[in-house]
């Protein structure tokens, strides 16, 4: 892990994701647990069919091969939470800024829209509010207070939901103890059914993540251009029948 | 925060729940008060957790519901239950948009305009349950009163089994198109024909290390797929030995199969053939680790594997190594899925895969094939069971014929989901008055006479025994987590305020007050139980964990062996599939399968779920029809093109998705769009595949055989571009678009 004047002292936290291609299955629930508690909108079936979505978690599928002998992989893709962030230095506002804790926060009071951080994002996770998000009433009610809903033009992505991090924090803290390794869940790693979703500290080296992180199944997304993503990926298995 | 409840308002409804705490004990147990006057301990703006049951699908998975101020923000499954162990699927995370469904009935209504005409006049509750009344007490006999259900909780099922029995009336119908596509009602078919005991089995995924699934999408939508995820992930990374494997068989690679190391394409209907072929070679070969394969000899002893293997189209050699594979194995499982049960020769086609599991010796053997316990849940155990098609159709034969003067349609949507040339919605015409239960005016609704809207699940009580269940003893118990938000009513609540208008047997028969009378009652018998993950010293302690708890379960697991019935210890039936449609002019097999975000269709009114890509497609909010790329080249179309896809029985007409894995001789199409009616969200939204089915049921009095229609393609020359999320001109995605 790259360690330079981006990353604040050794002793805080940097929140790291593990993704077990082995064990997804490509079920969506982490997608719909993300619109849940990020109050993210739907983008409706017309705007959908020109290949818009707002989702910060999405599941790529890979076809691999050619009928009989053809295979279907899942990827969960979502923000990486680059240590060398490229959506970082091109913001004009410094609405894009890199947390103490090593997470790319979106600041959205001050996102002007220009939507460069979208455009230097390799992995696509950015996506924009071309629209004033609708609701219809009453499912206004289903918003979680935690988080702000985004008004038009404003650029959104996953922020490993901060809002869950700081409960955990808080409540931790009003116990005078520290945070337990899992206690912290991103809502889509808290409902992912076969548990290919991991949330943990990487600074600490016995976290679960931290020891999954040292697989010699890891690797990271597009790694050569030197984005150091906390999102760390487990390959799949392969077993030959 | 809401605009539908000013804070005066908001004042008033608080002050009026105070009022009646002291007047009706119905009122102050029901209803939930919002938190003007918090409680010590609850903070406002800070989250309260309950504990219910997600009723999305018939898994009866357990909740905890986050709730801040009186309003329920957040549904994550409960870490506690034994069945779901706090995971939840796409369908379970959408439930808040249930509650919140800006399409949902506010009150009870009348359609004055005459059925379809959507003109709703609201009513008192207590006028439409005297006029339900009056409709009741008007039959001239009892026979002349029909109950078609969907799958319910089984709180309500007793209760309205009790009612109909009082009234010396038939016992509901049972049929839901989800219940069809996963073949429940002919897994506890072929359960009672190879145990015993007509229950869902429980297939030990977890602790397998060999796994061979018969088209069950157990990722997906069958039977309880949060389950089934828990105990795939720990299969596959998992700490009991090595990574497990999995082989799915089955026509179209579905997400599931996506998951497995290996995707076996069948021809529909064939998939029978290939257990028994493989049952031979492992007796005849003598394979595996469980001695003498002398006992089973007798099984397979009309299966020709050479014959198995040119009917399945499956190679010998291939059939061979995957026998060998499988009976190697430590702990393989064998699992009969969903499109075993759509096709006429289902139940032997479960039959050879049950025989599989038995021949490798792996019932009742760690990473094999269970039932589950019931411990002392056995009293509370009154689940509806899916009727087979023959009563189904029975039924919409006793309507047509005028037999039947009053319809109830609780749970289920059988307009939208029985095959539209069954003829229920004309049948339906032919029945002088019709009453609906559900909380949306849905096809099925909206030919009714009477709407009773019943609360959405996050708003009621009930109980659930899930099936197939845990690993041990567990019931499901489901508690409202906010106050209702409109004037509706529960269901059971309905039966009960009916029977006691009808007085005499009904009301002997139904003594309860109310709901939760009853159910404090039926909890009452587990109280005491040494299993108990709790337990208390009164029964008012004991009812008062069991909603913290959600529900009631055996602390220790408790596995149930299953005993190999005696009678099938005889050869193994052959069944050759059959079609609807002639195979020179309908030359495809029509594979319809559930979503796996609206499954049979009930999730469509859900914008997050309309909203969800399919997971092998990326398509949302829309109907597709998937080719064989070889298929797609012969016909000269591609991608988002529209095809019209004609069976005997009709056609409809929508945009290919050219589909790597799917068998040349099959078009498969998603069941769920196209709702008539159903809310804004749902309504004129792609096309139901159920209007190409043919009306016909498995042989043996099974249930629907979806799966058994042939169909042809005609291009139309026209385009429709299908909202997907994967981009197709290969630019890579976009997500500025």
């Amino acid at each position: 892990m790259a360690q330079d004047a981006n990353h604040l002292a050794e002793s805080g936290p940097r929140w790291g994701l593990i993704v077990d291609l082995d064990r997804c299955t490509g079920c969506q629930a982490c997608v719909v647990a993300c619109h849940a508690e990020n109050n993210v909108p739907v983008a409706g079936e017309k705007q959908a069919a020109y290949g818009r979505w707002l989702h910060w978690i999405i599941i790529q599928r890979f076809w691999e091969g050619e009928y009989p002998n053809v295979k279907a992989r899942f990827m969960p893709l979502m923000c990486q939470q680059c240590g060398e962030a490229p959506c970082e230095p091109v913001c004009p506002v410094y609405a894009t800024y890199h947390n103490p804790e090593g997470l790319n926060a979106q600041i959205y009071n001050r996102c002007i829209g220009t939507r460069f951080c979208g455009n230097a994002c390799p992995y696509k996770v950015r996506t924009f509010n071309w629209f004033r998000p609708e609701f219809s009433e009453p499912l206004t009610e289903q918003l979680n207070p935690d988080v702000t809903v985004r008004s038009r033009g404003i650029m959104e992505k996953c922020t490993f939901c901060i809002q869950r991090i700081r409960r955990a924090q808080l409540d931790a803290r009003a116990q005078g103890r520290e945070p337990a390794d899992g206690e912290i869940q991103p809502a889509c790693v808290q409902t992912c059914p076969p548990g290919a979703l991991i949330f943990g500290d990487l600074n600490d080296p016995d976290s679960r993540a931290s020891q999954l992180a040292r697989s010699h199944r890891a690797f990271r997304l597009l790694e050569e251009l030197g984005t150091d993503p906390a999102a760390i990926y487990l390959k799949g298995g392969e077993t030959n029948v | 925060m809401t605009k539908s409840i000013s804070r005066r308002q908001f004042f008033r409804i608080a002050g009026g729940t105070a009022a009646a705490t002291g007047i009706s004990p119905k009122l102050r147990r029901i209803l939930s008060e919002p938190f003007v006057r918090p409680p010590e301990d609850v903070l406002p703006g800070r989250a309260t957790w309950y504990a219910s049951t997600c009723r999305q699908c018939p898994a009866g998975c357990g909740i905890i519901v986050r709730v801040i101020n009186g309003r329920a923000k957040k549904i994550e499954g409960n870490p506690l239950h034994p069945l779901n162990r706090g995971k939840l699927c796409a369908r379970g995370q959408a439930g808040l948009q249930v509650l919140y469904n800006p399409d949902r009935l506010r009150n009870a209504v009348r359609q004055t305009g005459g059925r379809g005409s959507r003109q709703f006049e609201p009513l008192y509750w207590d006028a439409a349950l005297d006029l339900l009344a009056e409709k009741i007490r008007a039959l001239s006999n009892p026979g002349r009163l029909a109950v078609l259900a969907g799958l319910m909780p089984d709180h309500l099922y007793r209760l309205l089994s009790l009612l109909l029995e009082s009234l010396g009336a038939a016992p509901p119908v049972i049929f839901d198109l989800h219940s069809a596509l996963e073949g429940r009602a002919a897994a506890a078919r072929s359960s009672e024909v190879f145990f015993g005991a007509a229950e869902l089995p429980v297939y030990d995924v977890g602790r397998s290390d060999v796994v061979f699934s018969f088209g069950a999408n157990f990722l997906e939508t069958w039977m309880s797929p949060v389950a089934q995820s828990v105990a795939y992930g720990n299969m596959r990374q998992g700490a009991f030995g090595g990574r497990g494997l999995l082989v799915q068989f089955e026509p179209r690679l579905s997400a599931t199969a996506a998951s497995a190391d290996q995707w076996i394409p069948l021809r529909p209907g064939t998939e029978g053939f290939v257990a028994l072929a493989l049952g031979r070679i492992i007796v005849e070969e003598r394979l595996g680790h469980v001695g003498s394969h002398r006992p089973h000899a007798a099984l397979y002893q009309d299966v020709d594997v050479t014959e198995m293997a040119a009917a399945s189209r499956v190679p010998i050699e291939s059939l061979r190594r995957l026998a060998r594979l499988f009976a190697d194995a430590e702990h393989p499982v064998a699992i009969p899925g969903g499109s075993l049960a759509g096709q006429q020769n289902g139940a032997a086609s479960m039959l050879a895969v049950h025989a599989l599991n038995h021949v490798v010796a792996q019932v009742g053997r760690v990473g094999g094939v269970f039932l589950s316990s019931p411990g002392p849940t056995a009293m509370l155990r009154q689940t509806a069971r899916v009727d087979s098609f023959a009563q189904v159709q029975d039924l919409i034969e006793r309507m047509k014929a005028g037999e039947v003067d009053l319809l109830l349609a609780v749970g289920g949507n059988p307009v939208f989901e029985l095959p539209a040339t069954a003829g229920f919605a004309a049948a339906i015409e032919r029945v002088p008055y019709v009453v609906s239960f559900g909380s949306f005016v849905d096809e099925t609704a909206v030919r009714a006479d009477l709407i009773l809207p019943e609360h959405t699940y996050l708003e009621s009580w009930g109980y659930q025994v899930p099936e197939p269940g845990a690993d041990r003893p567990a019931v499901s118990g489901q508690q409202p987590v906010v106050r209702s938000l409109y004037d509706t009513q529960a269901s059971a609540d309905v039966l009960l305020g009916l029977a006691s208008r009808l007085g005499g047997r009904p009301s002997e028969a139904l003594p309860w007050p109310d709901e939760i009378s009853f159910l404090e009652e039926t909890v009452r018998d587990l109280h005491g139980s040494s299993l108990g993950a709790y337990d208390a010293d009164t029964p008012a302690g004991f009812f008062a964990l069991w909603r913290q708890y959600g529900g009631w379960w055996s602390e220790r697991e408790l596995p149930r062996e299953p005993v190999v019935a005696e009678a099938v210890i005889q050869p193994l039936p052959i069944v050759a599939p059959q079609f609807v449609g002639d195979e020179r002019t309908y030359p495809f097999h029509l594979h319809p399968y559930p979503s796996v975000a609206l499954s049979d269709g009930r999730g469509a009114n859900l914008p997050w779920l309309q909203e969800t890509p399919d997971p092998m497609t990326t398509a949302r909010w829309s109907t597709w029809v998937e080719l064989n790329p070889e298929v797609a080249r012969s016909l000269g179309i591609g991608d988002d093109d529209i095809v019209r896809v004609i069976s005997p029985h009709g056609e409809l007409e929508a945009p290919v998705v050219v589909y790597p894995g799917i068998h040349p001789d099959v078009v498969a199409i998603p069941v769920g769009q196209g709702h008539t009616d159903y809310g804004r969200f749902a309504r004129r939204r792609g096309s139901n595949p159920l209007d190409l089915v043919a009306p016909v049921a498995a042989a043996d009095g099974g249930a629907l055989a979806w799966g058994a229609t042939r169909v042809r393609l005609e291009v139309t020359g026209r385009r429709q571009t299908l909202a997907r999320l994967e981009s197709l001109d290969g630019a890579g995605r976009e997500s500025l678009g």
